[in-house]
């Protein structure tokens, strides 16, 4: 069997429907990050496949920016959740509601 | 298949590289680290002039940026077209650093209330300030998305920089959750969209599909493709998470009312402003082929903003989540402006002459919540105003004039920014917009006297009992500078809603 460009983007879209349906209905907030984590790396496997596929070389280089700003983004999203957790002894979001409604 | 790199593609890439177009986002890059310099070098007595170096260098390249606001080779592309250069990024460029500097001066005063280190808040205000500058500008898909998360990562640090405190806290990790969300539903938007404008199947398929330049000529070669529809509303849907239009605006009471009162405001006017710049350049240049399927998306995004923000600003005691939500409904006021725009050119004029006139006002408010909050920065609530004007006329009056022009009566600069507005949409013929608008307005003028009346007019407390401790923050003097500012913003509201002036004609002509 041939894998084509439907394939791939089919996974990606299924990883990125995962990682979506993961932050809303998931409650701890390292899950709730690894989801959100998903989502870019869904972004990224389709945008190597399309890459292959068109034969422009963009999508390939547009890969190690996401890549980049991912770790940028983990660096500080899993400081401010230790820094949280120092504070307040749980990582469940809705424990985490302190802030009126 | 892949362009060989040529000697003479290399030459003419590294010609169009033209540094000196960036200068302000470079010097500003400069300054934030020479603080961090500073910091290392000067003796700790030393540490509450660095604060003062970061304002007086932002002035000077303010000053340098306006002596030479129409610089030779305007409207042009560099940097092999990541960037485009116009009067409206120059506009914005100003727009950015005032409020940058604005921002610099609050966290003197709220930082003073806090047991924390100071220099990296300007250090990020600062970085967050330069990559907003380049947002406005971007041309290219890979610039919007790596600007667009500097900026969030940024704002992800300074919503959290009360880092002892449980609610700054809470609200940074809210603002990270939906904020990783929405980048990633504008990167799964523009990553269709690059794979569709790029497929050898589709005619007038290019190589340069993230360019905003190429992408609108693949897309008015292909007026009803699917792919390329879904990508454009996912790229919405991100915008509108950094604007607070209806449905992505949950974040926003809950963030506002935890993050620091000077990263609240920066949030309230620069954010805001940085979601429209982009919003304006997406609709009018790269989707403008696809403006039958984006107008009634941003159409109906305009009328629910205006009525959720307003409806739902009614109910609040907490001063930052009030000014949270009429915020909502000023990027209401705003989507109404780029609809317009897409039809009527006055419009963007207009558009950009609200965001000024927002500025000016929301500042206003923020000096004077910076200076009535405590040390607790997250409960400010109405009744803490009670006995301003007694107390200290100056904030009351500013309080008094930012809140009128938020609200837009009739002799200040948030009324005429109001009026310009809803003279685009009624040239445009937008008419059920403009109805929703009014009653927005009507509506808004509710909760904004609520406030002006808590702080002038005395409600009646139980007197304290013996030992009782009064909740309410004590009053802090307003130092010179601040003063000066907050005076100025108070003005330039008053002047600029009597006489618009060169600056109104500047911005209404194009």
């Amino acid at each position: 069997m041939n894998i084509s460009l439907n394939h791939y983007l089919l996974l990606s879209a299924l990883l990125f429907a995962i990682g979506f349906f993961g932050v809303l209905l998931r409650k701890n907030t390292l899950v709730i990050y690894m989801c959100l984590e998903l989502m870019l790396t869904a972004s990224t496997l389709a945008l190597v496949a399309f890459s292959r596929y068109n034969g422009t070389m963009d999508g390939n280089v547009f890969v190690f920016f996401i890549l980049t700003v991912a770790a940028a983004e983990v660096a500080v999203g899993l400081a401010i959740i230790v820094a949280l957790f120092r504070l307040r002894q749980t990582a469940q979001v809705d424990e985490l509601n302190a802030l009126k409604h | 298949m892949f362009a060989a790199m040529t000697p003479e593609l290399l030459q003419a890439a590294a010609a169009s590289n033209q540094w000196g177009a960036i200068f302000p986002e470079l010097a500003l890059g400069c300054l934030a680290l020479l603080l961090l310099v500073l910091e290392i070098l000067l003796p700790k007595s030393a540490h509450a002039r660095i604060p003062v170096v970061a304002i007086l260098g932002q002035l000077v390249l303010l000053a340098v940026l306006l002596w030479n606001f129409a610089p030779t080779g305007l409207e042009r592309d560099t940097f092999n077209g990541l960037l485009h250069h116009s009067r409206d990024g120059q506009f914005m460029r100003a727009f950015f650093l005032v409020s940058s500097i604005l921002v610099c001066l609050l966290g003197t005063v709220a930082l003073a209330k806090q047991k924390l280190p100071r220099v990296e808040f300007y250090h990020l205000v600062l970085v967050v300030t330069a990559a907003m500058m380049l947002l406005a500008q971007s041309n290219h898909f890979v610039l919007l998305f790596v600007a667009l998360e500097t900026v969030t990562v940024g704002f992800y640090i300074l919503v959290s920089y009360f880092r002892a405190s449980p609610l700054s806290l809470e609200a940074g990790l809210k603002y990270l959750i939906m904020g990783a969300l929405s980048s990633a539903l504008l990167l799964f938007g523009i990553v269709l969209l690059y794979g569709v404008a790029g497929n050898p199947a589709l005619p007038g398929h290019t190589a340069e599909a993230m360019n905003f330049n190429a992408l609108n000529a693949f897309l008015a070669a292909n007026p009803d493709n699917f792919l390329a529809k879904a990508g454009i509303v996912l790229v919405l849907a991100g915008v509108a998470f950094k604007i607070g239009a209806f449905p992505f605006q949950i974040w926003i009471p809950d963030v506002y009312q935890g993050a620091p009162t000077p990263v609240t405001a920066f949030l309230a006017v620069a954010s805001k402003a940085a979601g429209f710049a982009v919003l304006l350049v997406l609709t009018l240049r790269a989707f403008a082929p696809y403006a039958t399927l984006t107008v009634p998306i941003l159409s109906v995004l305009a009328a629910a903003t205006i009525l959720f923000g307003n409806i739902a600003a009614l109910t609040q005691h907490n001063v930052k989540r009030l000014i949270g939500l009429s915020g909502v409904s000023h990027a209401g006021f705003l989507l109404i402006g780029v609809v317009a725009a897409v039809s009527t050119p006055l419009a963007l004029g207009a558009v950009y002459f609200y965001l000024a006139a927002y500025l000016l006002a929301t500042f206003a408010v923020f000096g004077v919540m910076t200076h009535v909050a405590g040390a607790n920065d997250a409960e400010q609530e109405l009744d803490h105003y009670a006995g301003l004007a007694r107390d200290n006329p100056f904030l009351a009056a500013v309080l008094a004039v930012g809140l009128g022009s938020l609200a837009g009566i009739p002799p200040l600069a948030g009324f005429m920014g109001k009026l310009f507005v809803f003279i685009a949409a009624f040239k445009a013929g937008l008419y059920p917009l403009l109805t929703v608008a009014i009653v927005g307005v009507v509506i808004s003028i509710y909760y904004y006297f609520g406030w002006i009346k808590a702080a002038f007019f005395e409600a009646w407390r139980a007197p304290l009992q013996e030992g009782e401790i009064d909740d309410r923050p004590a009053r802090t003097p307003v130092a010179w500078p601040a003063g000066v500012t907050l005076g100025l913003l108070a003005l330039c509201t008053v002047l600029l809603g009597f006489y618009q002036g060169s600056f109104g004609e500047w911005l209404l002509t194009r």
